[in-house]
Formats: C-alpha cells, sequence, structure tokens
C-alpha cells in the first residue's frame, strides 16, 4: 500500500518536472551530445558530404597559437570577475549604511545592467578614443603624458575590455551583496559596536565572512558568465586589434559561423567545457578554506 | 529557515532573470523574422488563387537606396510576376541567416551574393542554380571579359550585374589650392606624395575605407599568384613587404594618414570626414556616391575628382586593379519558380536595376542604357563632380580588373598580423613570417 502510494508520488514527480526536462533534453542534451560527435567530423555548415576525422579537429587545436592565444586572453578577461566582486561588496557596504540619496545610487549602480550590451559597447569605444576621448582628456589633464591607447594597442586592449565588464557586473553583483548584508544580525553588529569595534574591523571580522557563501555563488557565476561571454567584445573589438582581445567563447564562434567549420568549433567548445569545469571544480574543493556557512 | 527563504529569494530572481531574457530573446526574434513571414504567406495565397507567381529576392541594400524602386518597376509591368525584396545585412550574421533560410527549405527564389567565396559555398552545397541551362542570355558577350572572376569551376551560378569602381576620390579644391593635377595612373609613392604636400596642420593627407584597405596586396597575387609553384604561401611577395612599409611610413614618419589603431577603435566615418573637407584624399569604392548625392547628411562645399587606385609596382601596363562586376545574383537550386526568377533577372541586368545607380551601382550588361544610370548615379548634383575623372574611373579606365576571392579564413589571418605590425606590437620580418607560417598551415588543412 504503502510503496505504490510512493510510486504514485514518484510519477507525479516527474509529470511535474516533465516540461522543463523536454526544454533540457532538446535544447541541451541533444545539442551537447550532437556537438560532441561533430568534434571527430569535418562538418562545415551548407558543406553537403561529412567524414569522420578522428582527432584530427583535436590536433589541429593543440597545434593552433590562435587557440593558446585565446585561452591567455580568456585567463585575462576573467581577472575582471574577482575584481568586480571586491568592488561590488565595498560598494555595497557603503550603500548599506545610511549614505545620502542611497536609493538613487543603488539605482544607478545597477543600471548598467539593464541596459543593451551593444549600445554600451558603443558608448565605452567613444570613451576609450585614444586622441580626443573623454578619459585619455582627463588623463592629460591631471598630467599623464602619454595615457594608455586602451582599445587601440595590443598590449592595453585586454585591459579596456576588463574594465567595461566589470562595470557591467558591478550592479548585479552589488544588489545580491546588498540582499546578503541585509541578513547579517544586528545583534552581531551592536555586539561589535558595544565591544570597541572600528568600522573596518566589523567589516572585515563579521561582514566579510557572513557573506561568503554569497561571495561564493558570485565567484562561481561570474566565472562562469565571463568564460561564456562573447557579445560584449564581438560588438566593441570583434577580437582585435590582432587578436588580442580574442576569447575563446569568440574563437568558438567565429570559427563556427564566419568560416562554417562545424567540426573544429566544436572540439574548442569541449575544449571551454573542460575548462569552466575544472575552475569549478577548484573552487568547489577550495571553499571549504573560506566559506562559512 | 534563514537560509531557505534566502534560498527561495536567489531562485526567483534567476527565474525572473530567465524570463526576462527570454522575453526580449523571443521579442527580438519575432519582429526580425516572423513578421515579414505571415505577411507573405498571407499575400501566397491571395495571389496564388489568381494565377500569378510570387518571387522573394534576397539582397543586402536597404531597400530605399534602389532595390524597391526596381521591383516596384517590375511589379507594374508584370503583374503575373509579382517580386518580393527581404534585405538581409551583407555581414557574417546576414549571411549565415540566408544560407539558413535556404537550407531550411524557406522560399528564397533569387538572392545576391557578393563576394566570391560566398558564392562558392552555396554552390558547393547546390544552393545555386546552374545558369548554363538557360541558352538565351550569354553572360560573357553581355558582360565583357570582366564576368571570368565569377566563374566557379568554369560555369556560371549566377549573373554579376553591376560595374563596381574602387578609387580614390579627391577634393579637387585642395588639390588646385596645392597646384596638384588629378592622376590618371600612380603608384603608392606618388600618393605618399601628394598626402605630404596637401596636410594641412596636424590633419591627414589621406584615409582609407577599410573595405579596400587590403586591396593593394590583393593587386599583386591575384596576379602573381597566392601560392608559389610548390604550393607555399606567397604572401612573402616583396610588393607586400612594400605595401606594409609604406602605410606604416605614412601612418608613423610623415602622419599623413591615421593610425590603424585609431582609425579601428574610433570607427572613423571616413565618408564624412572626407565629405566635410576635412581629409582631401579617401581610397573608396563606389558606394561613397550613396553619401556624397545626401547634401542634406553631408553638405560640402567642393568638387569631387576620381583617380585610380595607385599600384605597387613600377610599370603601368602590368598593373591590374580591384573592380570588375559585383553583386552576383543567383536563383535558389531548390526554387520552383526558376522559369520566372529567371525572366526577372535578364529584366534585372539588362537595365531594370537602373534606379540601384543612385546607391552607386551601375549596370554591367551592355545592353542597359548608361545615360540613364548615370543620371540616377549624379542626380541634381552633378555639378559638384569633376566630371573627366569620374567618366574615366568608372567608364574609360580599360586597366584590366580582378575581383576578391580568398577565403575569409586567410583574409582574417592576414589582417591580424598587419594589424599587429601597424599597431608596432611585431616586426616587419615577424609579421612577414608570421603570415606565411600560417598561410601555410592553412593550406595544409584545406589541402
Amino acid at each position: 500500500m504503502k510503496t505504490s502510494w510512493m510510486k504514485r508520488q514518484q510519477h507525479l514527480g516527474y509529470l511535474f518536472i516533465g516540461p522543463n526536462m523536454i526544454g533540457v533534453i532538446l535544447f541541451f542534451i541533444i545539442p551537447a551530445i550532437y556537438s560532441f560527435y561533430l568534434m571527430f567530423t569535418d562538418y562545415k555548415f551548407m558543406s553537403p558530404d561529412t567524414k569522420f576525422v578522428g582527432l584530427d579537429n583535436i590536433q589541429r587545436m593543440l597545434g593552433d597559437e590562435v587557440f593558446y592565444i585565446a585561452i591567455k586572453n580568456t585567463l585575462m578577461f576573467l581577472l575582471s570577475v574577482p575584481v568586480s566582486i571586491g568592488l561590488a561588496f565595498i560598494v555595497a557596504v557603503v550603500l548599506n549604511r545610511s549614505v545620502y540619496l542611497k536609493k538613487l545610487l543603488r539605482a544607478l549602480y545597477f543600471m548598467p545592467y539593464i541596459t543593451s550590451g551593444v549600445a554600451v559597447a558603443f558608448v565605452w569605444m567613444l570613451l576609450f578614443q585614444p586622441n580626443n576621448g573623454p578619459i585619455n582628456g582627463i588623463l592629460r589633464a591631471i598630467g599623464i603624458a602619454n595615457p594608455p591607447g586602451w582599445l587601440s594597442t595590443m598590449e592595453s586592449s585586454m585591459y579596456a575590455i576588463d574594465i567595461i565588464w566589470i562595470w557591467f557586473m558591478l550592479g548585479y553583483n552589488m544588489i545580491i551583496y546588498l540582499a546578503a548584508l541585509q541578513e547579517v544580525s544586528g545583534e552581531l553588529l551592536e555586539a561589535a559596536k558595544i565591544d570597541g569595534a572600528r568600522t573596518w574591523q566589523t567589516v572585515r571580522s563579521i561582514l566579510w565572512p557572513l557573506v561568503s557563501p554569497t561571495t561564493f555563488l558570485l565567484l562561481i557565476t561570474g566565472l562562469i558568465m565571463s568564460i561564456k561571454q562573447f557579445g560584449i567584445i564581438q560588438a566593441i573589438t570583434q577580437g582585435g586589434p590582432g587578436n588580442s582581445t580574442t576569447v575563446l567563447s569568440l574563437f568558438i564562434y567565429q570559427n563556427a559561423f564566419r568560416y562554417y567549420e562545424m567540426g573544429y568549433a566544436s572540439a574548442v567548445s569541449w575544449a571551454l567545457f573542460v575548462i569552466i569545469m575544472i575552475f569549478t571544480v577548484v573552487q568547489w574543493l577550495g571553499q571549504k578554506r573560506w566559506v562559512h556557512y | 529557515m534563514k537560509k531557505k527563504t534566502w534560498l527561495a529569494g536567489m531562485t526567483s530572481l534567476v527565474l525572473l532573470t530567465g524570463l526576462l531574457a527570454g522575453c526580449s530573446g523571443n521579442g527580438n526574434g519575432n519582429s526580425n523574422s516572423s513578421a515579414p513571414n505571415n505577411e507573405s504567406a498571407g499575400k501566397n495565397n491571395s495571389e496564388s488563387s489568381k494565377g500569378t507567381v510570387t518571387l522573394k529576392m534576397w539582397g543586402g541594400v536597404p531597400p530605399e537606396s534602389g532595390p524597391q524602386e526596381v521591383i516596384d518597376n517590375w511589379n507594374k509591368a508584370h503583374p503575373e510576376i509579382q517580386v518580393e525584396y527581404v534585405r538581409f545585412v551583407n555581414d557574417d550574421d546576414g549571411n549565415l541567416k540566408l544560407d539558413t533560410a535556404m537550407i531550411t527549405g524557406q522560399d528564397v527564389d533569387l538572392f545576391v551574393n557578393y563576394t566570391v567565396s560566398h558564392a562558392a559555398k552555396r554552390v558547393e552545397s547546390n544552393l545555386a542554380l546552374d545558369l548554363s541551362k538557360f541558352t538565351d542570355y550569354n553572360i560573357d558577350e553581355k558582360m565583357g571579359s570582366d564576368a571570368e572572376g565569377w566563374k566557379i569551376d568554369g560555369k556560371y551560378y549566377g549573373v554579376p550585374t553591376t560595374k563596381s569602381a574602387f578609387f580614390i576620390a579627391l577634393n579637387k579644391d585642395a588639390l588646385d589650392a596645392a597646384g596638384l593635377p588629378v592622376p590618371k595612373d600612380w603608384t603608392w609613392d606618388e600618393l605618399r606624395e601628394y598626402a605630404k604636400k596637401l596636410k594641412v596642420g596636424d590633419k591627414y593627407g589621406f584615409i582609407q575605407n577599410m573595405e579596400p584597405f587590403v586591396d593593394p596586396i590583393d593587386s599583386v597575387l591575384s596576379q602573381e599568384g597566392y601560392t608559389k609553384a610548390d604550393g607555399t604561401s606567397n604572401l612573402d611577395h616583396p610588393l607586400v613587404r612594400k605595401w606594409l612599409e609604406t602605410l606604416n611610413g605614412m601612418m608613423l614618419e610623415d602622419k599623413t594618414t591615421p593610425p590603424l589603431g585609431e582609425q579601428l577603435t574610433s570607427k572613423m566615418p571616413v565618408e564624412q570626414v572626407f565629405l566635410s573637407g576635412e581629409v582631401p584624399m579617401l581610397n573608396i569604392g563606389a558606394w561613397l556616391l550613396r553619401s556624397s548625392n545626401n547634401f542634406t547628411d553631408f553638405p560640402r562645399d567642393f568638387k569631387i575628382a576620381f583617380a585610380q587606385v595607385p599600384r605597387l609596382a613600377g610599370s603601368a601596363d602590368q598593373y591590374v586593379t580591384r573592380g570588375g562586376l559585383g553583386d552576383y545574383i543567383s536563383i535558389n537550386a531548390n526554387s520552383k519558380k526558376q522559369e520566372a526568377a529567371w525572366e526577372f533577372l535578364k529584366w534585372y541586368s539588362d537595365g531594370g536595376m537602373a534606379p540601384m545607380a543612385a546607391g552607386g551601382r551601375l549596370p554591367a550588361s551592355k545592353d542597359a542604357n548608361q545615360d540613364d544610370a548615370l543620371n540616377s548615379l549624379l542626380g541634381d548634383k552633378r555639378d559638384t563632380y569633376d566630371l573627366d575623372s569620374l567618366m574615366y574611373v568608372m567608364f574609360d579606365d580599360k586597366t584590366p580588373t580582378y575581383v576578391r576571392s580568398l577565403p575569409q579564413e586567410v583574409m582574417d589571418l592576414r589582417s591580424q598580423e598587419y594589424e599587429k605590425y601597424f599597431l608596432g606590437s611585431q616586426s616587419l620580418d615577424q609579421t612577414i613570417d608570421a603570415m606565411v607560417a600560417r598561410h601555410d598551415s592553412y593550406l595544409k588543412q584545406n589541402k
């Protein structure tokens, strides 16, 4: 009697997750398996005949200089994640206390996140113009004779992209932090105050550890989101100048939809998957050291 | 408990974001693709009952720059064959959209290819109809020897319809003031001198549209071959080196042309910079006329003269210039209305396309009325051009031409390496070596 009731419950459960699972299977699992198969073929979009080529694509990838440049660029791009999280924490702590225009400032910080990426990209391109852009104008005005070329040189372009991305993610990270800070019990803060803790000590020893699960969440989601990000780079530089801003996801996009090299692009996609996997596992293992639930 | 509410909050937030993203995605998709489809589906139904054929033509030119007028003219004269124009943006995404539409069997009857490599890909996947089955129109005879470059495996899979002129546009007033004649054929060294003499203050003497930027190399290699006799890359040709050095000198030493990094990141609107009179020389093609006829957005107080794109090599009789023909219109091999499409295509090529000239697209066919085309090309702005040099560059110049046919991968690897050079990140020798190495590995990959 009891078992059949359990069974019915189970069936019902499947029914509930059904709609979602169908979507996941159709639009994620099947394409993923298909791309795994494509990795071993020379399939080109539109090309009538496709051959099985074994490990050729992987071999080609490992011998492709641009692939390694793309990995390096991706890592440089990921630098923006911890920086943005750190800044967001500081902003959230300040905004969580009583400051003037608190609500307005919160809204302002969140603005980038809800604006269109391409529009934002164009504004930043104007700001970053090496000769008559406002950023370099200000730098020159405060006495820096040779400000960086930002997007216009091979060396600085990735950092310029980092700055844009930090600014873009700041609002989202800040909102999540604000929510977490609201949850911090006032008693703890009051106790700290009575014990004579300074602001800095309160932040370091009470707030930061207490929001560490949030930090962890932001770190994982931020890294995954950034590693897959290519829209903003495609809009601003298309991977240039040279290939100084070609990140892995952009490299995949170019191979798949510019050159129609689906087989090769699938191989690089799986490499990207492996990299994301490694990042996540390392963080998961590392969390015990610093995340306090 | 606390953790749970927090979790619930997070979940709902994530769901909400997903929902929002989903909504916006759908919104875009719908407005772009399904709306015109529905509309046309409705039309198809209502019209097929009356026995008319509706053709769909996909092209990259905005409808208001000519195509709409062309098909309006046709539709008025041919009630039994109605043509609809669908615009795709001629970039990676747009071409992908066209390819996907054809592969998935949406009704595309005619489509315009803008490069040989795009056309070749479509031929390879059996999307473009072999036109040799129609015997009533001799493409070679109508379009002249320049059509040759569009043959794919020795056959025409489309009709190259336009004459595409590439040239250096010159500010005639500035040239006169400096006492310089309008050149007919010239070298890059001469252009460099012109740029120095025309440079005023810290402004530039010469700018380039990025599309024909790399043409000087292709002019050389389309003749000498992109590969050497032994099958390795020919990108280390001495004239490639010469091109790199000349431009680099102009950017850094003479400061007569903008450094590439600055031009790329500011997405410099070169047409506007030229038409405002700020820079006296511009490397561009016939599409300049679209802007230079538009005095509302680009007010201008000088005459424009035209010159051939300069050559790298010393002697003029070996030079080929880019141009020839463009807008290669194919018929979808899977279309069921091929006969009707062919009728339209013939009419279009033989002068039906005249309104397109307003956007700088002159008909290539010898049977098209060139005066009509010239009239719509110049409009009421005839007096603001130096007609002698215009006629020479667009019609009378007998310099042989080539059509760019390099695969996109090679174009890209080449531009990535020369960008590094012009931006000062690698030396000339490193650049040449890298171009050759990457081209060689591409050749090996695609043997």
